[in-house]
């Protein structure tokens, strides 16, 4: 499949490697692999009627195209994670044909290769801190005053912020003991409760890049315990998408 | 090392931690047909209002074809 048919064009997935008999094994004949050794890309062809630049920002806005988009990207990546380091590539890397994705990883092969090495045998597992909607502030019982109504509403600025430097802290000691239990890890924006459709606030969301899964997952049990009124969450395991990226520098 | 398989662990994945992934990490790379990086943040933008029901999905099975 090296000429590439009309209207098709060549994705990118990820970058893998070394690559051996067990990875080509995971891809089948579905998918290609560009490259050799220590680092390959995987692609494979879609349609340039779905996939065009002229076409893919309208696409991105069907969410049920989006839906099944996202997860055949992940599908592939997920496929390849037993086997393989792994590098996510992000959604929607293209390249007019076979060439172009050589190009591309000759252009960053020793990036690739660094990246490989430093997730290789790690996974990346989501944590994510819920506060409990009684743990949230209450708003003020209705003033009979002006001044009343003042006075409570200051009062209840101060709680706020007290509670909020509270929080912090304790997320911040959350943070550190993950930290202690991963490679690495990154603290991402809160979900927005719109997009969760949760009635708990997301407080922290992060991603660590883990060695020891059960080292780590025993670690969040005791944070449970020492943390009652907070819900951690663990996702994954996910490819290393967080730490795709080579560290600047 | 302990494994790097924790089946129990991926029981269900919501679409917004897949998207907030997929689309937003992962290497960016330039090529002669990229789609610019920015175009996905700002389509992104508009996601939020697609995903305000988020919906969670079933991981479909093992090494089922990206079809």
């Amino acid at each position: 499949m090296t000429a590439t048919a009309a209207g098709t064009l060549w994705y990118a997935y990820a970058v893998v490697g070394p690559v051996d008999a067990e990875v080509r094994a995971a891809l089948g004949g579905e998918f290609e692999l560009v490259g050799s050794g220590e680092a390959a890309v995987v692609a494979g062809p879609v349609d340039e009627a779905d996939y065009g630049t002229d076409v893919l920002a309208e696409r991105l806005n069907d969410r049920e195209w989006v839906e099944q988009a996202v997860q055949a990207h992940e599908r592939v990546v997920q496929r390849l994670l037993p086997v393989a380091a792994v590098v996510p590539l992000r959604f929607g890397s293209i390249h007019r044909d076979r060439e172009g994705v050589a190009a591309f990883l000759h252009s960053r092969r020793d990036d690739f290769v660094a990246t490989l090495a430093r997730v290789r045998g790690r996974v990346e597992l989501g944590v994510k801190v819920w506060l409990e909607p009684q743990e949230e502030q209450r708003p003020p019982a209705a003033a009979t005053s002006g001044r009343e109504y003042l006075e409570r509403q200051r009062a209840a600025r101060e709680r706020h912020a007290a509670a909020g430097a509270e929080l912090d802290d304790r997320l911040r000691r959350i943070h550190e003991r993950l930290l202690a239990a991963s490679d690495e890890g990154v603290l991402n924006r809160p979900q927005a409760r719109e997009l969760t459709g949760d009635p708990r606030r997301m407080v922290m969301n992060a991603a660590y890049l883990v060695a020891d899964d059960d080292a780590f997952v025993a670690e969040v049990e005791r944070l449970r315990r020492d943390e009652p009124s907070l819900v951690l969450e663990v996702t994954g395991p996910w490819a290393p998408y967080n730490f795709a990226d080579a560290p600047e520098r | 090392m302990s494994t790097v398989e924790a089946p129990s662990l991926r029981e269900q994945v919501t679409l917004i931690d897949l998207v907030d992934r997929v689309l937003n990490k992962g290497v960016v790379l330039t090529g002669d047909l990229t789609l610019a990086v920015a175009d996905v943040d700002l389509v992104y933008v508009g996601l939020r209002v697609l995903l305000a029901s988020v919906a969670t999905l079933e991981p479909g099975p093992e090494g089922a074809p990206a079809t």
